[in-house]
């Protein structure tokens, strides 16, 4: 996306939606939803397209958040948006216990990480007197009113997570353009080469990683206080991560926009229009589109409506 | 500056090098050669550090480097080149220099990144993409210009003419030629040719399965019997390719 448009685009998206559907609160319910998929699938892309690394773990950064925020705003009575950083905080901890795993590659250190997600998950189950173990956490205090807005409501909630996910895409899209960037991108492939030049690959990789679940934990941490409430299936889930691989992919991971579009494309579509044609296994379309965006436009949705243009900056 | 005391590299059962003690200083352009198998590159990774030797010691500056990953290495100022180049991936020339000087010395100056493009001859490629915009020599030329951009103090060459057509083969040989007195660095490179060792070096190591079998001028180690022996009579001059 050119830098010209992102203007006209910001103001789509902070005046236009809003306006145009803030009326209709199960719409806004669902591009809420889409965002948090988005923010998560940016995050993922940015540990897969900067890192190199395909990870199956992040459900442990989106429940890791979500727990320490909602632990620490409703039983410690911090504000809530304390609560969002340090969620981000928390996730970044947990992403500090995974280091060794940078010791794999490929599907090993995918499934290392997936087995870190699981670790998680049955922590938050059996740690009964700080998570509540299998009922939850409930009371989950919500997104606070500031200067009149309720960004507790699905509007106001729809302007943070925008933000946050906005802020991040800035980040994402920093640290791309610089010369770490260059480094990360170079990695991929040629990983002894780029150490012979001086580059310490594995720090490197490791900021990725714990800039990725930073990232993935506040979004985390802003789903529990929209939702209310948290319990280890739900804020563990699988679908925290399968949802955002397919959004990425399907967007085209290797942009920085890309995950983004395939996440509001993807769940819009999957919830608007596939649940009404199918109400059960309405994934099964979702899968068949994948299938297809990967024989047809193996580098996503955003090169295929991009071709022939210059890519984008920064990706 | 460069020091190697006793150093042995085993992979299982197999010594590639075996005891190896070396000199390399500043002012040294150093041959290193041997049949193929002799233990030439796994010797260029102990010192860079893409293996760690079984036993003995490696010093750098005064420096013991023997446990220092490869990135410490190359920032105290050990450059090298691969006998197959690996460009930087989806980086273009230019970018691909960048790296090597930001994370090689700390910074980037765009006038050290000029001067090593203009000397290499990849002035006018600045913007093509390394991996799959350049044809061998090219990339040949890159990868001796990555490892000059991390201002190295002492430089290994593997097998940078090798595949390369006479007319580039000889352009090539005059920018070797000149990097020691224009950049002052110290260089150990790894060629099978016998008139190219004799036209760049100064000095030649021979390495047999893995031993340093002579360690002198060209003129005095290609007229020992056992290099001859082990080397010359083995049909060199192309033969090991």
């Amino acid at each position: 996306m050119r830098r010209a448009y992102f203007p006209a685009l910001l103001l789509a998206a902070y005046a236009g939606v809003p306006l145009v559907l803030g009326g209709n609160s199960y719409v806004m319910s669902l591009i809420d939803a889409a965002l948090v998929i988005g923010g998560i699938a940016l995050a993922w892309a940015l540990l897969g397209n900067l890192g190199g690394m395909v990870s199956f773990g992040h459900s442990a950064f989106v429940g890791v958040g979500g727990y320490v925020s909602a632990l620490l705003t409703a039983k410690a009575g911090l504000p809530v948006p304390a609560g969002l950083l340090l969620g981000g905080v928390g996730a970044v901890l947990a992403a500090v216990v995974m280091l060794p795993v940078l010791r794999l590659r490929g599907p090993y250190f995918a499934l290392a990480i997936l087995a870190y997600a699981h670790i998680f998950r049955i922590l938050a189950t059996e740690w009964t007197t700080v998570t509540g173990g299998a009922a939850g956490v409930s009371g989950v205090p919500p997104l606070p009113v500031i200067a009149g807005i309720d960004f507790g409501g699905k509007t106001g909630a729809y302007f943070v997570i925008l933000t946050i996910v906005c802020v991040f895409a800035w980040i994402y899209a920093r640290v791309s353009a610089s010369h770490y960037g260059l480094a990360l991108r170079a990695m991929h492939d040629s990983e002894d080469a780029t150490q012979v030049l001086g580059v310490n690959s594995t720090l490197l990789k490791a900021a990725m990683l714990l800039l990725s679940a930073f990232m993935t934990g506040v979004i985390g941490a802003f789903n529990a206080h929209y939702i209310g409430f948290l319990e280890p299936d739900y804020a563990f889930a699988g679908l925290w991560v399968t949802l955002p691989i397919v959004a990425a992919i399907f967007g085209g991971y290797r942009t920085i926009a890309g995950p983004l579009l395939g996440a509001v494309v993807v769940y819009l579509l999957d919830q608007l229009v596939f649940k009404t044609l199918i109400s059960s296994g309405h994934q099964l379309i979702l899968g068949a589109l994948l299938v297809a965006m990967i024989v047809f436009s193996p580098r996503g949705l955003l090169p295929l409506l991009t071709r022939g243009r210059k890519p984008d900056a920064g990706t | 500056m460069l020091e190697l005391d006793n150093v042995t590299v085993r992979f299982g059962g197999l010594t590639a090098v075996d005891n190896v003690t070396l000199r390399a200083g500043s002012g040294d352009v150093l041959g290193l050669v041997g049949a193929n198998g002799a233990g030439k590159t796994t010797l260029f990774n102990a010192i860079s550090g893409l293996v760690r030797p079984t036993a003995g010691s490696i010093r750098f500056g005064g420096t013991s480097v023997v446990r220092a990953p490869m990135f410490r290495r190359a920032r105290l100022g050990i450059g090298r080149t691969f006998q197959i180049p690996q460009p930087l991936h989806g980086l273009t020339v230019r970018e691909n220099l960048v790296v090597a000087q930001r994370f090689g010395t700390g910074k980037v100056d765009e006038r050290r990144i000029a001067e090593v493009l203009e000397f290499t001859g990849l002035a006018d490629k600045t913007g093509r993409d390394a991996a799959t915009g350049l044809a061998l020599t090219e990339l040949k030329a890159l990868e001796v210009a990555k490892a000059l951009a991390t201002d190295p103090q002492l430089l290994l060459l593997d097998e940078v003419l090798a595949g390369l057509e006479t007319t580039a083969k000889r352009r090539f040989m005059g920018m070797l030629q000149d990097l020691h007195a224009r950049f002052g660095v110290g260089i150990v490179i790894i060629e099978h040719d016998i008139e190219t060792i004799a036209t760049l070096c100064r000095r030649v190591a021979v390495l047999n399965f893995g031993r340093l079998i002579a360690d002198g001028t060209p003129d005095a180690v290609f007229r020992d019997p056992e290099v001859m022996r082990s080397y010359v009579g083995n049909g060199v001059g192309g033969g090991h390719g």
